[in-house]
């Protein structure tokens, strides 16, 4: 890749706003998985 | 097929699969990073340009397969009511939308060095524009009902009609006159792009499936948490 080539700034855009979207859709399934199963934890654990 | 319709088998088998899905995912991101940021030569009509397509192709791939995932699992829980597919569908939705948007903005960036435009309304273009606004029209159903087997029924005949938008984002670059180019790798008479080109291609595809997987794994287990809890809260209730 030469990023001094003609048009090198969109390519770059491109791959940094995949990065940045597929880095929050992972950030936010992590996040929501580990919410739901804590509190679900939570839960059982004050039934008993 | 059937035993994994039980929630407890489908998480235990979920739980026992992810962290290979995940190494599996990360590997081929690798590999096709690699190739397409530095083993892939540069094309002699784009130049660098080309390179927006290892991004771009895979998302729009995607899209269309969430899609039809989404569909599949919505006409299995009409017809064979598993109690997982509805869950499968709901939780295939963002992700399929994030690939979706990917896609427009994207190629969106190709668009505007080598057509010119940022945006044209043809038909490929369209159709994909049609497929997001579908994604978030389904997304929505779910948020806005709150009655959840109201909104699964809603939400199954939106997954199971627009489907239908799916053969028309293939076929729209034969079926019509558009300025997006034709289909160039999947075709019945063999690709038409060089295998230096092709292979990175190949394998970003699969990486970007198996980064669904292991998102849709994850949200399905959530998903399940979620509506275990409810139940549970619900049952609570009721005892008291």
């Amino acid at each position: 890749m030469d990023w001094n080539a003609d048009h090198a700034s969109f390519v770059a855009a491109a791959y940094a706003l995949s990065l940045a979207f597929i880095a929050g859709l992972i950030i936010y399934v992590f996040s929501r998985d580990a919410r739901a199963r804590k509190r679900l934890a939570q839960f059982q654990e004050t039934k008993k | 097929m059937q035993q994994f319709a039980n929630p407890t088998r489908f998480l235990s088998l979920a739980n026992r699969a992810l962290p290979t899905i995940w190494v599996v995912t990360i590997i081929l991101f690798a590999i096709g990073l690699y190739g397409a940021l530095v083993s892939a030569p540069p094309d002699y009509q784009q130049g660098e340009t080309v390179r927006i397509m290892f991004v771009h192709v895979p998302a729009a791939w995607l899209a269309m397969l969430v899609y039809t995932v989404m569909a599949l699992a919505s006409a299995v829980a009409i017809i064979f009511r598993h109690p997982l597919a509805d869950v499968a569908a709901k939780t295939a939705a963002p992700i399929g939308a994030v690939f979706c948007f990917l896609a427009l903005a994207t190629g969106s960036l190709w668009g505007k060095p080598m057509w010119g435009a940022w945006w044209v309304w043809d038909a490929r273009l369209t159709s994909m524009f049609v497929l997001f606004l579908l994604y978030v029209g389904y997304i929505a159903i779910w948020q806005a009902i709150e009655e959840p087997t109201r909104a699964a029924m809603i939400a199954r005949i939106v997954a199971l009609v627009g489907f239908v938008n799916i053969p028309i984002i293939k076929f729209s670059v034969d079926w019509w006159n558009t300025l997006h180019q034709p289909a160039s790798v999947l075709r019945m008479d063999g690709s038409t792009i060089d295998w230096s080109i092709r292979w990175p291609l190949l394998v970003l595809g699969l990486a970007y499936s198996f980064l669904f997987l292991a998102l849709h794994l994850m949200s399905m287990r959530s998903e399940i948490a979620t509506r275990k809890l409810r139940n549970l809260q619900i049952a609570r209730s009721g005892e008291a």
